[in-house]
């Protein structure tokens, strides 16, 4: 790894180089919140923004994302990779995409996934603004942070800027870059410690105490308690940066003979996620609102904790904050768990 | 393969629906290659009186008298898709039901006028057995093309979501209206139509009606205490074209 320095006024043109070469997909400003788009002016980015509405996940994986086009004769698939950059990733963002990246390709490879995944080039940058609801300072703080290619880190006049891969090292040569100094590194780390620090909110509990408490918490009363306000509106789902589920269908063309396969982003909150058909109609394995309120927090706290050696969670507080009812907040229920 | 013969009907309505439906353009006329119009109100003076594959109503059923003309288009009919949310949940007409001094208040010594008596305003299944209901007022186009795509060409099962507006205000990446300092019905609304509202910078008013279950209880607290919305309009808001749905419909 080698660490260079971007100075603040040389930040413009290297974004504009990377734009010049790429389509570049960075944070940037939507009335009161902030989104990744396509850069299309580079006074648009907001290496300053808090969180974004929804992870940086849809840029391999599109809320809507076509698999195959079908007619008479077959069908031809809609993978159709493009070279592209992620700017502004942040380190708990960087660690919901390698999370992904597994569920993604462990157990069943996901081509329509991998194949967008691996023609994007990350670059990661430090928070230089908290998230009101992010907890990402105790929510798998110790797990690596790998999988991008660049990382970027607001210091004093400008960027300390670490290369991760060939692929990020190739991109210093689009910018004017100095040698990081002793001192740039060394402020750098401050940064990114303190970001974890100053998160505003804090979940107790290791990896393991949280695994076997939410585990053994299944049949307490607390998830009837929590879901009382609960919409099932699945918003708790759709924002998170580690839900990966997602509902196939298929859109025909008014002919009957020609079509598209798409799947959407799919959340375990709403009802008909649970819904199956039998015999004679169909029925619901989560019928209750806190059968499905619990099964979130299962998933993230509990099974897939097993397989990642860590909740399914970044700690970004996205899910918290998209909760109308104010009820999804996972640092305030996994307390709450541990607490009893 | 033979035409299907589609006829619509409407009962108490904008006919907004059937208007929307001519704004179709091209996929409509694509449809036209599939189905044949033999009765529309909107587009053509044709009236029919014979069988017909697909009857398409719109509007409410909100007078007794209109029973025996629902149950004739039954009859007639093999399929019977109730369009648009004052004929599949009673709309924007049900505002009018929890109120019976309505009348006198707008109509003064015409209130007692023969055709202005009704009833509630329900939706045609109140009335007659409906196969398919397209929500929405008006109705999704794009539903529409699909519930009859779906039916020319036979299959059995039409999707529609059963979600909330939420999941696909989310998937749009709009800004919610309570962090614009907004409110909005979208956590018990029916999702399908795309969440055009909250997109535009406008409360979802839930015009497709209601999930099935919805947490109204929260609603009304949600609307209150996030959307800052005074009591009484907390209270009230499901009330515009959500009536049917609420406890005390
Ligand atoms: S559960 Fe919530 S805090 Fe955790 S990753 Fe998902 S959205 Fe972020
Ligand atoms: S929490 Fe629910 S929607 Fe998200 S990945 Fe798990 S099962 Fe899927
Ligand atoms: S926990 Fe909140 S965001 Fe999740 S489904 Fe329930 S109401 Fe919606
Ligand atoms: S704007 Fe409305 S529909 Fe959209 S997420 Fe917020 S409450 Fe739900
Ligand atoms: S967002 Fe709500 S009000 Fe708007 S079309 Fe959809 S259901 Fe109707």
């Amino acid at each position: 790894m080698k660490s260079y320095f971007l100075s603040d006024q040389n930040l413009t043109a290297f974004v504009e180089g990377l734009m010049s070469k790429y389509p570049v997909i960075a944070p940037v400003a939507k009335r009161s919140r902030f989104v990744f788009d396509t850069l299309v002016d580079v006074s648009e980015l907001r290496l300053d923004y808090d969180t974004t509405i929804l992870p940086p996940k849809k840029v391999f994986f599109p809320a809507k994302q076509d698999l195959i086009h079908f007619d008479k004769d077959g069908f031809t698939s809609a993978i159709d990779p493009k070279e592209q950059v992620l700017l502004g990733a942040h380190p708990h963002d960087i660690k919901g995409i390698a999370m992904s990246d597994i569920f993604y390709s462990d157990r069943q490879y996901d081509n329509n996934y991998m194949a967008n995944r691996k023609a994007t080039i990350i670059i990661g940058c430090s928070v230089q603004n908290h998230y009101k609801h992010a907890f990402f300072g105790t929510m798998n703080a110790n797990r690596p942070l790998t999988g991008h290619d660049l990382f970027m880190t607001k210091i004093e006049g400008g960027y300390a800027v670490d290369a991760l891969s060939e692929k990020g090292e190739a991109l210093i040569a689009l910018g004017t870059f100095t040698d990081a100094g002793d001192a740039q590194v060394a402020a750098a780390t401050e940064v990114n410690k303190k970001a974890e620090e100053n998160c505003p909110e804090k979940l107790n509990g290791t990896a393991e105490e949280i695994r076997e408490k939410v585990r053994s918490s299944f049949d307490s009363p607390v998830w009837e308690e929590c879901a009382e306000k609960c919409f099932s509106c699945g918003s708790c789902n759709i924002v998170c940066c580690t839900c990966y589920c997602f509902d196939v269908q298929d859109e025909w063309n008014v002919d009957g003979a020609s079509g598209t396969r798409f799947r959407l982003w799919d959340a375990c909150l709403t009802t008909e996620f649970s819904e199956v058909t039998s015999p004679g109609g169909s029925e619901n394995f989560r019928e209750e609102r806190a059968e499905r309120y619990r099964h979130r927090f299962m998933r993230k706290a509990a099974y897939l904790n097993e397989q990642l050696g860590g909740p399914a969670c970044t700690g970004c507080g996205r899910c918290s904050g998209a909760c109308t009812a104010d009820i999804a907040n996972p640092a305030t229920v996994i307390n709450k768990i541990l607490e009893q | 393969m033979a035409k299907v013969k589609c006829a619509w009907f409407d009962f108490a309505s904008c006919e907004g629906c059937q208007i929307e439906l001519t704004n179709f353009g091209e996929p409509f006329v694509e449809l036209l290659e599939h189905v044949e119009p033999v009765e529309f109100r909107e587009a053509m003076s044709e009236k029919t009186t014979g069988p017909i594959d697909v009857a398409f109503i719109e509007g409410s059923f909100t007078r007794e008298a209109d029973r025996r003309r629902l149950e004739e288009i039954r009859e007639r009919a093999g399929v019977v898709v109730a369009y648009g949310a004052c004929a599949t949940c009673g709309g924007i007409n049900a505002l009018k039901n929890h109120q019976s001094d309505y009348a006198e208040e707008v109509y003064g010594e015409d209130a007692k006028r023969p055709h202005l008596d009704s009833q509630k305003a329900l939706p045609v299944s109140a009335a007659i057995k409906v196969d398919y209901e397209i929500p929405g007022c008006p109705m999704d186009k794009a539903e529409f093309i699909r519930v009859v795509e779906q039916l020319v060409h036979g299959t059995s099962k039409v999707y529609i979501p059963s979600y909330p507006v939420c999941v696909e205000c989310k998937r749009n990446e709009t800004v919610c209206r309570y962090d614009d300092g907004g409110h909005c019905l979208g956590p018990i609304a029916l999702a399908g139509c795309g969440a055009p509202c909250p997109a535009a910078g406008i409360p979802c008013e839930a015009c497709r009606g209601m999930v099935n279950k919805p947490n109204q209880a929260a609603m009304e607290l949600v609307l209150k205490e996030n959307g800052n919305l005074p009591e009484r309009w907390a209270k009230d808001m499901t009330r515009m074209f959500t009536a049917n749905f609420r406890g005390d419909a």
